[in-house]
């Protein structure tokens, strides 16, 4: 049933073409289909809610900042129940709410001079919905700056650098109050999605990024295992040979009971081999075999969570654990997108189960009866067993993730995927 | 006295007659048993493979001639089977014979050639990198030294082609098969036992073994304990003496060290588990079978987790055969999630391959994985080992040391190693036969346990 349909099954390419000619709420609902199908997976997800968030700005009816943040939390949240496998859709739906909160707030700022402080303290309020446009109130324009600063520790430079902004010469060229309503929604609706082109932008260079470092990590005559080669390592593996001469160790091939007619890996391993980089692919269960010969690590991992935690495709785990046995550093590749802001639950933890019947057949009868089968396909990998992560914005260690974390969301929406379970 | 006489010649030429001839007719009624085994298609072959040797006659005789030569001098020590001074025919038909106990037997003629070619091809594959490793062979039996007994034979094809695959159960077919070898010795003229058997007839066995598939460390253990053996025979000690003493002795070995052994063992093991615990275990190894078996039969009620090698899966069949028994299993077909499974458990059960004088273990590649994951989380790692496994000789800290090549994913394109190496920090104790009471020794205590248990009847 697969293959005749494969090619009734929509890409994520023709999904987001149609997003532009279909309702919003179609949109939405297709999206979630896909999801809850695993067919868009992965890398994919984060790409797919920035597009369906975009079209929630630009297709929702809405008059104030809140309408709008409503909707796209009750939009972001529909898609993110549908894949609570990937944590990735909470990551893209709480840049966008931080997104519309910076620019309301500037926008604010730059409506009234005096606002400033009220506007901070009200994104302050921890999750508490933003209270309806506020009238300016009396505030003295005072160095507020500082005030502001004082309460919120994680904002405070920003805060620093958006305010001296706002004072900028703009400030004069802003509509008069009074006017300002449908004048704004129209200018917020803009920014906003200028805004989300920026994170798709991000989202889309961030391969090409974290290859860009290559070179620094791998050096000539390496060895190097790569775990279950996603893009984002293909793509940096790729960039290296350009430069360097070492031998690939690719390792995790699926179940070997299913014959495939091609070595896996074949596109890859022929780009390497073109450019001079020998590969070998590891049809092996353990790892630590490989590993005294091996100089470094590297995969790439589905989320990365505030302690420094993984989360991988299973398997990954045995090739850190071996490699941190053996001290050899441990690399993973891992955009700013996937860093979440909350710790694994106990679910991550245990692992998520998948289908068992490519190492068990149902043809099996006695097995299938008599054995409870459980083919875990992702893994928690503890942060101590991590020495790089090599993100787009370059390597960071995980003693410094709290920081990047705080650049990229609003202490407002961390709680975002808690109220997943509501409703 | 006349008649006598008179009668005497006539049956006398006759008796002659029946000795001289006496190597003809046995092979004609081998002959026979061996075509009525023939299918049709392996017939026609033989028949080709015939025809192509008479085409090649003129090329064939140059090559055959010597051979036969040297089947004709030596033929009486190494091939009893076939009797004494027989022809090229006779020795083909010997050969045929031996060979034709295992199914891979090729025709005679015609693959000598190509075979080089082939052999050059099989390493030639292996990434650089791991070029040292060995690796198993199948040798076509028309390849193997003459002197290479039919029994001998046949067990380094099982273990090419791993049939035979654990270190115990090659160790049993070898000593078994040297048995074998050791009935059908005879000391030729002006030698003896303890000076002839070794070099002459016991080494080109050993060869070929080691060529179908590299030693493990059990029979090289073996196999010194047995040159020992021979050794000690005075110059003097009568033939049918010491061939009497080596086979009682190898009967003994298998006795003491591999059936009462496995006994002990699954005792000792059995007793170390507990009313309700979860033992995981990695693979299929003979000794947790029968140690998680016993306990089961001793009335113990516990859980299994079996974590498997989906390039092995042997790991299905025990959780079969303990699902068989009443235990509850949970089957893991790879190591994905290998460490929320590993601190549900309780104990660790592995069984090992070998371990070396420095307490690491030789064992099933993804052991050494699945020991470390068990004593991070702060579970005890138990191996089950026959002393006869240990080498005191040999030391190993990491797993490209000593190693063996999947001889079936040998390519850069598919690459895989059998055997890891565990560090004994990874082992929290491990189980012989020596150990009564459940107790166990850590793995580093091994070369003091070797050296207290010598047992004068073995060594």
């Amino acid at each position: 049933m697969a293959p005749s349909q494969a090619s009734h099954v929509p890409t994520l390419d023709s999904l987001i073409k149609a997003f532009n000619n279909q309702l919003l709420e179609a949109s939405i609902e297709s999206l979630i289909f896909l999801l809850k199908r695993r067919q868009v997976k992965g890398d994919e997800c984060a790409k797919a809610t920035a597009h369906i968030l975009r079209q929630v700005v630009a297709k929702s009816k809405w008059h104030d900042v809140d309408q709008l943040l409503s909707r796209v939390q009750s939009a972001g949240s529909r898609v993110a129940r549908a894949a609570p496998q990937e944590p990735v859709i909470g990551n893209v739906v709480r840049r966008v709410l931080g997104l519309i909160r910076d620019e309301a707030s500037e926008d604010r700022n730059a409506d009234d001079y005096g606002s400033e402080a009220a506007s901070d303290i009200q994104s302050l309020a921890p999750s508490a919905p933003l209270p309806q446009r506020p009238p300016p109130v009396p505030v003295r324009p005072s160095p507020s700056v500082i005030a502001g600063g004082g309460l919120q520790v994680s904002k405070s430079m920003f805060n620093l650098l958006s305010v001296a902004d706002t004072d900028s010469p703009m400030t004069g060229a802003s509509t008069p109050l009074s006017q300002a309503q449908p004048a704004s929604v129209h200018a917020l609706r803009s920014e906003v999605m200028d805004g989300i082109e920026e994170i798709l932008d991000e989202i889309n260079q961030a391969d090409d990024q974290i290859a860009g470092f290559s070179e620094i990590q791998i050096h000539p005559g390496d060895y190097v295992l790569a775990y279950q080669p996603s893009r984002t390592v293909e793509r940096f593996l790729v960039k290296a040979a350009s430069k360097r001469r070492f031998t690939v160790i690719i390792a995790g091939l699926e179940s070997p009971t299913h014959g495939a007619t091609e070595a896996p890996y074949a596109a890859l391993r022929k780009k390497l081999n073109g450019a001079g980089v020998k590969t070998i692919n590891l049809a092996s269960n353990g790892l630590m075999a490989y590993i005294p010969r091996v100089n470094k690590v590297i995969f790439s991992a589905k989320a990365v969570y505030q302690n420094g935690g993984l989360l991988v495709d299973s398997g990954c785990c045995i090739a850190a654990q071996a490699a941190h046995e053996y001290l050899k550093p441990v690399i993973v590749l891992s955009p700013v997108y996937k860093f979440c802001p909350e710790d694994p639950s106990d679910e991550v933890s245990r692992g998520e189960l998948g289908n068992p019947s490519g190492y068990v057949s149902y043809a099996n009868g006695p097995a299938v009866d008599a054995l409870d089968i459980e083919n875990t396909v992702t893994d928690y990998i503890p942060p101590e067993l991590i020495d790089v992560y090599l993100t787009n914005l370059g390597p960071q260690t995980r003693h410094h993730l709290a920081s990047i974390l705080a650049d990229h969301y609003k202490t407002e929406d961390i709680g975002f995927n808690l109220h997943l379970g509501e409703s | 006295m006349a008649a006598e006489a008179n009668g005497a010649p006539s049956p006398a030429p006759a008796a002659q007659d029946g000795t001289k001839t006496a190597p003809a007719p046995a092979n004609p009624t081998a002959a026979p048993a061996n075509t009525e085994k023939l299918t049709a298609a392996q017939l026609k072959a033989k028949a080709k493979a015939e025809k192509a040797a008479r085409r090649a006659q003129v090329k064939e005789a140059r090559v055959a001639a010597p051979a036969a030569l040297s089947t004709q001098e030596k033929g009486g020590a190494a091939d009893a089977k076939g009797g004494k001074g027989k022809g090229k025919q006779d020795g083909q038909q010997a050969q045929n014979k031996g060979g034709h106990l295992q199914a891979h037997r090729p025709s005679i003629s015609g693959r000598r050639p190509s075979m080089p070619a082939v052999e050059k091809d099989v390493r030639s594959g292996i990434p650089e990198c791991f070029s040292h490793i060995p690796m198993a062979k199948r040798i076509p039996t028309s390849q193997a030294h003459k002197d290479v007994h039919p029994a001998v034979l046949a067990v380094g094809q099982q273990m090419a082609t791993f049939a035979l695959k654990d270190s115990i159960s090659r160790l049993k077919a070898t000593l078994l098969a040297f048995r074998k070898v050791i009935e059908s010795y005879e000391t030729p003229k002006g030698n003896s036992l303890s000076r002839h058997f070794v070099p002459h007839v016991l080494n080109p066995q050993i060869e070929y073994l080691t060529e179908c598939r590299p030693m493990c460390f059990a029979m090289g253990n073996a196999i010194r304990l047995l040159k020992g053996k021979v050794n000690k025979f005075d110059i003097d000690t009568a033939e049918d003496e010491a061939k009497e003493g080596l086979l009682e002795w190898i009967d003994f070995l298998i006795n003491e060290r591999i059936t009462l052994t496995e006994y002990a063992i699954a005792r000792n093991a059995a007793q170390s588990i507990n009313e309700g615990d979860t033992i995981l275990t990695y693979g299929r190894h003979r000794l947790v079978e029968k140690a998680l078996l016993e306990a089961k039969n001793n009335g113990k009620s516990f859980d299994v987790t079996v974590i498997d090698d989906p390039f092995e899966c042997g790991g299905q069949e025990l959780a079969k055969t303990l699902r068989q028994a009443g235990i509850r299993v949970l089957y893991s077909p790879n190591l994905g999630g290998l460490r929320p499974k590993v601190a549900a458990a309780s104990n660790v059960f592995l069984g090992g391959e070998a371990i070396f004088a420095n307490g690491s273990l030789h064992a099933p590649s993804g052991t050494a994985d699945v020991a470390m994951a068990a004593m991070n989380a702060g579970v005890k790692v138990i191996v089950l080992c026959e002393t006869i496994n240990f080498d005191r000789d040999r030391v190993s800290v990491d797993s490209l040391t000593y190693n063996e090549i999947d001889p079936e994913r040998n390519t850069a394109d598919c690459f895989r190693l059998l055997f890891d190496n565990t560090h004994d920090k990874y082992i929290t104790g491990v189980i012989t036969e020596f150990e009564s009471g459940g107790g166990n020794s850590p793995a580093q205590a091994i070369l003091a346990l070797l050296r207290k248990q010598e047992d004068p009847l073995i060594d």
